[in-house]
């Protein structure tokens, strides 16, 4: 349009209203314009059109397929998660049942093991308590005999006469009993 | 010769009309900016209804240039 | 001797009036004939409008061919224009016509891609806009005038009539509704074709206007007509596409008042 401001400067000097309103210029545009009109309206009508159409419809077709495909993985997929989740179920059912195995277990063994202890305990406590009666007895033994020697050394000394045998047994043995009798006393 | 100042006189007159045009645009895009002011939401779709009544309200401005070009064909 | 320097004078004047940059912004409306025939009787000379129509006729169906060569599922940037496009009108259609608006889509899509761009192509410096023509514009309003009458005679006979008397009026006012009636009904095709016409006329004048300024002007005030060229041309493309939705969408609503007669 810079082209034709340029060429409005040559000439062209009476303006005579709008070109538009030029009648000489009409019988042909009629024409023309009704003549190209249809000529698109066929072209269009009948290559672009359908393939519009067409495509359209294949799209939609398409996506309606795709929505039940989607809704059918969907349906596919909530029965794998069911599964998996009795699976699950199951899983756990097991695990506590095995748990509970085990704490069973575990507790007969420890009752076991206590029992064990105990009895060994008891077994120690009643040697050891053995052990103690036959040390005493020996010791009580010796502190006889030795108060036996020195009863007879000391009656050797007192009397200065010989006292038996039998009768310093005689005498010890009453001491011992005495002894004996104040058992609890001396412990 | 005496027709020539006469038709552009004339010519003036008839493009004077374009000012009833600016007054019904400004009018309708007032009202439009009131509109969506009020609705934000319904821009989308209004906005649609004001550049059609844009388009018919210039339209009417172009009638009047239309009868100046026309009246300049005459003088 | 005093005669003829006036004469020169008067010569150089007109000379210098006639290498003077003149401003015409409505020479680019000129039609020019590139082949004068008239067989028969019929003109069909063809001019640069003519051409320029052909030119946008071959747009539309090539944009179109060329957005489907490979139609795909998915469609790339192109097919989705077009499929805009193609979704566009069937939502005129089915918005303004409804029920039985289907036979005539193609008739509609047609008419807006040929309107369109028609206004479009008339935007590339050095071309001719066709729809500037007001009788390009006229033929195509009243083919759609007609056939909205045919349709309505077609479709309810001479109840069809019965479109012209407003329902729900008092008789009194009938000698007064239905001249009224007749007028706007008459008046429907003149304001479909002017509307589009001066749109495009007005249009291209401001711009032929602007490119006259920006390129007569010194360097020093040309870049403000010139920026303003460039804005209102982006204003002409918006402007030549509501056109062409303008002119679908009465389309629409003609031929639907033609099927459905509620008025």
């Amino acid at each position: 349009m810079i082209s034709s401001a340029y060429a409005a400067t040559e000439g062209h000097a009476q303006s005579s209203g709008l070109p538009q309103f030029d009648s000489s210029v009409f019988a042909s545009q009629i024409f023309w314009t009704v003549v190209s009109f249809m000529v698109l309206m066929y072209l269009l009508q009948r290559y672009v059109i359908p393939a519009i159409n067409d495509i359209l419809d294949s799209r939609g077709k398409k996506i309606s397929e795709d929505l039940q495909n989607a809704e059918k993985a969907r349906q596919e997929a909530e029965r794998v998660l069911a599964g998996y989740r009795e699976q699950v179920e199951r899983a756990r059912q097991m695990a506590s049942a095995t748990l509970e195995e085990a704490r069973l277990e575990a507790s007969a063994i420890r009752e076991h093991a206590l029992a064990d202890l105990t009895e060994e305990l008891a077994k120690k406590k009643a040697s050891a308590v053995e052990e103690i009666e036959r040390v005493r007895q020996r010791a009580m033994e010796e502190v006889r005999d030795a108060a036996v020697e020195i009863a007879m050394l000391a009656t050797e000394k007192l009397i200065a006469k010989t006292v038996t045998k039998a009768k310093a047994e005689e005498m010890v043995k009453g001491a011992v009993d005495h002894l004996e009798q104040n058992k609890a006393s001396l412990h | 010769m005496e027709s020539l100042p006469a038709s552009f006189i004339g010519m003036g007159l008839a493009a004077a009309g374009l000012a009833g045009s600016g007054i019904g645009l400004g009018f309708m895009f007032g009202k439009a900016i009131e509109a969506f002011a009020r609705q934000p939401g319904a821009e989308a779709q209004l906005s649609k209804y004001v550049w059609i009544g844009a388009a018919f309200v210039e339209a009417i401005a172009l009638y009047g240039l239309v009868l100046a070009f026309i009246i300049m064909g005459k003088g | 001797m005093l005669l003829t320097t006036t004469a020169i004078s008067v010569e150089a004047a007109q000379a210098a009036a006639a290498a003077a940059p003149r401003m015409d912004p409505l020479h680019h409306f000129q039609v020019v004939k590139y082949v004068q025939m008239a067989p028969l009787g019929l003109d069909i000379s063809v001019s640069n409008s003519v051409v320029w129509m052909w030119i946008s006729i071959a747009a539309v169906f090539f944009f179109f061919r060329y957005a489907f060569r490979q139609p795909a599922l998915v469609p790339g940037r192109l097919q989705s224009v077009a499929e805009a496009g193609y979704l566009f009108i069937r939502g005129i259609v089915d918005e303004n016509i409804g029920a039985g608006g289907k036979p005539y889509f193609p008739m509609v899509f047609t008419l807006f891609f040929f309107v369109l761009f028609c206004n479009w192509t008339g935007l590339i410096p050095g071309s001719f806009t066709a729809t500037s023509q007001l009788i390009v514009t006229a033929t195509l309003a009243l083919g759609i005038f007609f056939l909205s009458i045919f349709l309505g005679f077609y479709k309810h006979g001479l109840k069809f009539l019965g479109f012209f008397v407003p329902s729900g009026l008092p008789v009194l006012l009938l000698p007064l509704m239905v001249p009224i009636e007749i007028i706007s009904f008459l008046a429907r095709p003149v304001s479909l074709s002017v509307r589009l016409f001066a749109n495009m006329t007005a249009g291209h004048t401001v711009l032929g206007v602007l490119f006259f300024f920006s390129a007569t002007l010194p360097w020093i005030g040309s870049w403000l007509p010139f920026g303003f060229s460039v804005v209102f041309t982006a204003v002409e493309i918006f402007i030549g596409f509501i056109q062409a939705y303008i002119f679908t969408i009465l389309t629409c609503v003609y031929i639907n008042d033609s099927l459905h007669l509620h008025h």
